[in-house]
């Protein structure tokens, strides 16, 4: 099953995601990348009905390109997660709705802080200091519980993303194999190797 | 499963002496799995009104977005504020607009109307996801947890209770009505509409 | 003592005396509802139709069939693990029908003996029932044979008993613990018939997330007052995020003299205050908003920070 994890911590939000692409009970591909950059401090992770999410995951990174183009700067952080709601809850109504479960992490460059939204397929958007979608989250969130901290280090919140990438690999039973993991801070976005 | 019950939440509202008093859980969840408990449910609309929207998650954002968007047009085109009695028609024909394909939530709304000897009257209705309005003299409910609510509120409430005293009603009334429900909870927060201020509060709910 | 013993056991004369074939139905729950003890494995009224198996299926499986008529309730988080120091066992105490909380203040370890507890989830009176009987039929082994039962035996007998009822609609998650000559021992055991030996066991609805919490703080070499607080932490973080778990936790500790009730710690509690004056338990509360109350993920530059 998808699963994907994010955290937000000093300065920074990491965001991971599974890379395993299934079709019926057949793993077709356990390198697949599903966090796209959306601008250069704007990271998305999504899971989701097959087809729905990449289509969806190219139609908003399109969008928030555009507006930095007309705009020469780009969305911050809430206005990119506002609009990317909005589209979601009008889909949801709409004769084909995307089923797209996201994490949206961004660096706020203006006000210096992190800021991670959880957004489901219905449309319900919340801004929590750390999420995760799929089976996974009902594993991960006790653990995050206990042991997130809103002022770790880079180092100290890799190891609690481990943790729960651990935990989830233990528990779950069609746990998945690898992650791919990505930081977004003031320097941009960057993935990382656990 | 039930969609209204799909992120769980309850609003109640209830009418004082000169003030009214709104207030909601700060639970989101999906379905049995608590996701945060900082989710506001109640909006200001005006100064003296107040709007709780408990129901479907994204609809209570929509929702929000839309009513902020048809007040703020109200308030250019009229170049006055809302009254709390047009804006309960508002919210009731633009959830009626969706007859065929509802917004899940049940608005509850408080506020103060002016009266024309320039005091004021309170005000509270709640309306059903189509639109039908209902004007309370005295409570209004709604959510997971309203037919809890409607019990502890028929204990609790009296007539004429001053802000104060309206606090403590309001508050007792949601927080035990929400430890009986499962998809309530996670905190709660309060606000009283008196003439010359708003009041709000969170209130330390039980947290399981 | 044998013959003591014999009176109340399943394999005697007794069985087959006339005065059983007159046991109406109105008499059976004398003896507090084991009267039937005397006449071997409990008796019944099983529905009367040509497969009484599938008809009860159709009635109570409602995870098939969530309108189903017989209700069985679900939300419930319990755990149990084995470490250096015996047992810990903890439970939450929350009933819920629906999504009303029909009660908070649920005993869902059951003791069957001083040295043995079963927890319980799923159907409360299945749970209540067996667990009890199981415990009188522990006492018979231990009359017959000079020695205490064993968590193995015990659990096998609870195991093979709600096998035999498989299919009806029988449903319990339990966790038989206790300490005999083998030492520390925890058996899970449910409806289905499967029984599992292990160190380390959650079951109920909130049972993820405690396993979140419990496996990332598990060690066999914990000391004593670290494994109440393991346990304590897990019960908490699944009444916190289940919403079909909660109100107060429940806390035994088994060790080589037999169990021990530890407490009842008001979830809420330990959410805002912690457990209070506990061995092991760190200050302040255990909740997320009150652990990290202050700090701040927000990292302005050196020059806007003084500023």
């Amino acid at each position: 099953m998808e699963t994907s994890f994010a955290i937000t911590g000093k300065g920074y939000v990491i965001v991971a995601a599974d890379t395993t692409s299934a079709r019926s009970i057949v793993k077709m591909k356990i390198d697949e990348d599903k966090i796209k950059t959306l601008s250069p401090h704007l990271l998305m992770a999504y899971s989701g009905e097959p087809g729905d999410t990449v289509q969806f995951a190219e139609y908003v990174e399109r969008n928030i390109r555009l507006y930095q183009i007309r705009n020469l700067y780009p969305l911050r952080p809430s206005a990119a997660a506002s609009w990317i709601r909005r589209a979601l809850a009008e889909s949801l109504r709409s004769r084909k709705p995307y089923s797209v479960n996201l994490l949206l992490g961004g660096y706020d460059t203006a006000s210096h802080d992190p800021h991670l939204y959880w957004i489901d397929y219905l449309g319900t958007m919340t801004e929590v200091p750390f999420a995760a979608h799929g089976y996974g989250s009902y594993f991960a969130l006790s653990l995050l519980d206990r042991y997130h901290n809103p002022e770790a280090t880079i180092e100290e919140g890799l190891a609690t993303l481990k943790r729960c990438i651990d935990e989830v690999a233990k528990r779950l039973v069609v746990s998945p194999g690898k992650y791919k993991v990505k930081i977004v801070d003031q320097d941009g976005i960057r993935e990382v190797e656990l | 499963m039930s969609i209204m019950e799909y992120n769980g939440g309850s609003v109640v509202a209830m009418v004082g002496k000169d003030c009214v008093a709104i207030a909601s859980d700060l639970r989101l969840g999906n379905q049995a799995l608590g996701i945060s408990s900082n989710f506001q449910k109640i909006f200001p609309i005006t100064d003296r009104i107040y709007l709780g929207l408990p129901g479907l998650a994204t609809d209570v954002t929509t929702l929000r977005e839309r009513f902020r968007f048809r007040v703020n047009m109200y308030t250019i085109k009229e170049e006055r504020e809302i009254e709390p009695e047009t804006f309960a028609h508002l919210v009731s024909s633009t959830l009626y607009e969706h007859r065929f394909g509802p917004y899940f939530v049940e608005p509850v709304m408080a506020g103060l109307s002016k009266t024309p000897s320039g005091g004021v009257k309170p005000f509270i209705a709640a309306t059903d996801l189509i639109g039908c309005l209902n004007f309370a003299k005295d409570f209004v409910v709604a959510g997971t947890a309203s037919s809890k609510l409607y019990g502890v509120a028929e204990g609790l409430w009296e007539p004429d209770l001053e802000a104060e005293d309206l606090f403590e009603t309001i508050s007792q009334t949601l927080l035990n009505a929400v430890d009986r429900d499962a998809y309530s909870g996670w905190g709660c927060i309060v606000h009283v509409i008196t003439k010359d201020k708003v009041v709000t509060r969170t209130l330390k709910g039980r947290m399981d | 003592m044998n013959s003591f013993a014999n009176r109340f056991s399943t394999n005697t004369t007794q069985l087959h005396s006339p005065e059983e074939d007159n046991f109406s139905d109105a008499t059976w729950g004398s003896q507090a509802g084991f009267g039937n003890i005397a006449m071997g494995v409990p008796t019944f009224s099983i529905p009367d139709v040509a497969d009484p198996t599938s008809f009860l299926q159709l009635h109570t499986d409602d995870h098939a069939d969530p309108n189903c008529r017989i209700k069985i309730q679900h939300g419930t988080t319990t755990l149990a693990f084995r470490f250096q120091g015996g047992v810990i066992v903890a439970v939450d105490s929350r009933a819920t029908a629906g999504s009303y909380v029909a009660s908070g203040t649920v005993k869902k370890v059951i003791e069957i003996n001083p040295y043995l507890l079963g927890t319980m989830a799923g159907g409360a009176a299945d749970c209540q029932y067996w667990e009890t009987y199981l415990g009188m039929h522990c006492r018979l082994h231990e009359l017959r044979n000079r020695e205490r039962i064993s968590v193995s035996a015990a659990s096998k007998y609870l195991s093979n008993l709600v096998y035999s009822y498989k299919g009806m609609g029988l449903s319990m998650g339990t966790m038989i613990c206790g300490w005999d000559k083998t030492g520390p021992a925890v058996f899970y055991v449910d409806s289905d018939g499967t029984r599992l030996k292990g160190d380390l066991f959650s079951v109920g609805s909130g049972s993820t997330f405690a396993y979140g919490v419990l496996d990332q703080g598990y060690r066999w070499d914990l000391t004593d007052a670290e494994a109440q607080e393991l346990g304590r932490r897990s019960i908490y973080a699944a009444g916190h995020r289940d919403a079909f778990s909660g109100n107060s936790c429940n806390l035994y500790h088994v060790k080589e003299d037999g169990w021990h009730f530890i407490g009842n710690y008001d979830i809420s509690k330990l959410h805002y205050d912690g457990p209070g004056d506990v061995p092991g338990a760190p200050e302040g509360g255990y909740g997320y908003d009150i652990r990290v109350e202050g700090l701040s993920s927000a990292n302005p530059p050196e020059a806007a920070a003084s500023a």
